[in-house]
């Protein structure tokens, strides 16, 4: 992937600012439940207010996603993580990193910031237990260096969070 | 009514829909029937489809039969219960008198009716049909696997990113996702096989075929200026395809014309365009097509004789020679067009 390493630091493709203008109008018609979108005037960077599901393990706590898309989305994935401090999940990382096979390998360009929020929220919400993942410190270090969760080797091994 | 008389329907249900009726039960009647709209005889001009299940209970027909989809195309949740509603109400309507062959036809005729793509393009979000009569139509197209429906600019431009990824990848020996290769077989992102892609919407896998007849329409449109984003070609996919060995026969008709009269020869240009062929990427700032570049009228040539060698013999050093030779010659001939494609792209805003 030549340009999935720096997501945000290329202007957007005329074809990705057209579809997100496009998604971000649907969104404000019809926006996914338990989600908030922090209004700015930068279409590349999106920030949006999660509100944990009722009845979850999450229930009524608040976190925020931050979305960065890059030149060519929606053929690339967005940068997707979340601003610390990051809900516990197993597969969240205390810097925010998110291990959601759909946001790297397996996106796919039908996808919509609407859509990941619904399975973001449907990974937060089907979680058993609030912990980190257990190599949480090893991989946190390692991005010390302001390294993208996109150029991470994601290993998807547990289908049922 | 008697056992002996509904028996005698579903013989009537069977003559009539053959082999797209299951009979699962003959009494009480159950069934499933795979239900076409009537236009379809064209297949290119069929955009749902769906199997229902017939279910009545022994108090058949005076209790009117359960209805239910069993599966669908090209039908969105709304458009399904729409036509699940409608047949099951044509059955109450009905009751008491045998009504299987009616409440077939009748599904048939609502999703006749129905055969229409709906909705947005998945990949540009706009709609397949501007209803507002204002925004340019754009031509669309099918996955003859599942049914899904884009606009050709959108799912081209998807077909050639994902194999300028895949390009991508090998060139610079990503090896990111080497180790998860065993995992992947399943075919969820990147399919193993290159003559398959997934269908960005539903991962249904489809045959690069499906999509030639596409690109060869948005190649006739020359939107090639539009694929800005192509950085590569299609290296792999399809080159063991029938289509490429036709390619390449061509090119090698040529060469030997070329020969015979010692000159050169410029394709022509009602043939450019044949399947297997992609949009054309901008010219690489590197190494083996620098020259190709430079030459001007000489590309075709070039790219006759590129291809020719990388058939017949070995492809050594050039061998990405070819793929470049090919498109820079495509990009001379269209260079004049004045960019039809992008102009609708961005008319749409």
């Amino acid at each position: 992937m030549t340009s999935s390493s720096s997501p945000s630091r290329k202007a957007l493709s005329k074809i990705a600012c057209n579809r997100l203008q496009k998604e971000l109008s649907e969104w404000q018609v019809n926006p996914p439940t338990g989600f908030k979108h922090k209004v700015t005037d930068n279409l590349q960077k999106w920030v949006i207010e999660v509100i944990g599901a009722p009845g979850t393990l999450y229930a009524n706590e608040t976190y925020q996603l931050q979305v960065d898309f890059p030149e060519h989305y929606p053929m690339e994935a967005p940068q997707v993580i979340f601003i610390p401090p990051a809900p516990l999940h197993p597969h969240i990382y205390s810097n925010g990193h998110i291990c959601l096979d759909i946001l790297y390998d397996s996106w796919s360009p039908a996808m919509t910031v609407s859509s990941v929020c619904i399975s973001l929220l449907s990974m937060l919400s089907s979680s058993p237990t609030k912990q980190r993942p257990t190599d949480n410190d090893r991989y946190v270090k390692k991005c010390k260096n302001g390294r993208s969760p996109k150029e991470t080797r994601w290993w998807f091994h547990d289908d049922k969070v | 009514m008697t056992e002996e008389e509904v028996a005698m329907e579903m013989e009537a249900v069977e003559a009539v829909y053959g082999e797209e009726c299951v009979i699962l039960d003959s009494y009480p009647p159950h069934l499933h029937l795979h239900i076409m709209p009537r236009t379809a005889e064209i297949s290119s001009q069929q955009f749902v489809e769906a199997v229902v299940s017939i279910q009545a209970g022994s108090k058949y027909p005076d209790e009117p039969p359960r209805i239910s989809l069993i599966e669908s195309k090209g039908l969105d949740a709304q458009r399904q219960k729409h036509l699940m509603d409608i047949v099951q109400a044509k059955a109450s309507q009905l009751s008491s008198s045998l009504m299987l062959v009616e409440l077939c036809e009748e599904a048939v005729e609502r999703l006749t009716i129905m055969n229409h793509p709906d909705g947005d393009c998945p990949l540009c979000l706009y709609p397949l049909f501007p209803e507002d009569g204002e925004s340019k139509q754009m031509p669309f197209m099918k996955l003859m696997s599942c049914f899904h429906c884009f606009h050709c600019e959108c799912i081209i431009r998807w077909w050639n990113w994902i194999h300028t990824q895949k390009e991508a990848d090998s060139k610079s020996g990503d090896t990111k996702h080497m180790y998860r290769e065993t995992s992947d077989q399943e075919g969820n992102s990147g399919s193993v096989d290159k003559s398959m892609g997934n269908c960005p919407v539903c991962r249904k896998v489809f045959h690069a075929v499906d999509i030639e007849h596409v690109l060869d329409l948005v190649g006739a449109q020359s939107s090639q200026q539009d694929s800005g984003l192509v950085q590569g070609e299609d290296k792999d996919p399809l080159l063991q395809s029938d289509s490429e060995k036709i390619r390449r026969e061509w090119f090698e008709a040529i060469l030997r014309t070329q020969e015979e009269k010692g000159g050169l020869v410029q394709p022509k240009k009602n043939i450019s365009v044949v399947p297997g062929m992609y949009l054309p990427p901008p010219p690489p700032a590197s190494s083996s097509s620098g020259q190709t570049q430079e030459q001007g009228e000489v590309e075709p040539k070039e790219a006759e004789s590129e291809t020719n060698s990388s058939s017949s013999t070995n492809r050594r050093g050039r061998g990405r020679g070819r793929g470049w030779g090919h498109n820079v010659n495509r990009r001379k001939q269209n260079s004049q067009d004045p960019r039809k494609p992008t102009m609708q792209w961005v008319q749409r805003s």
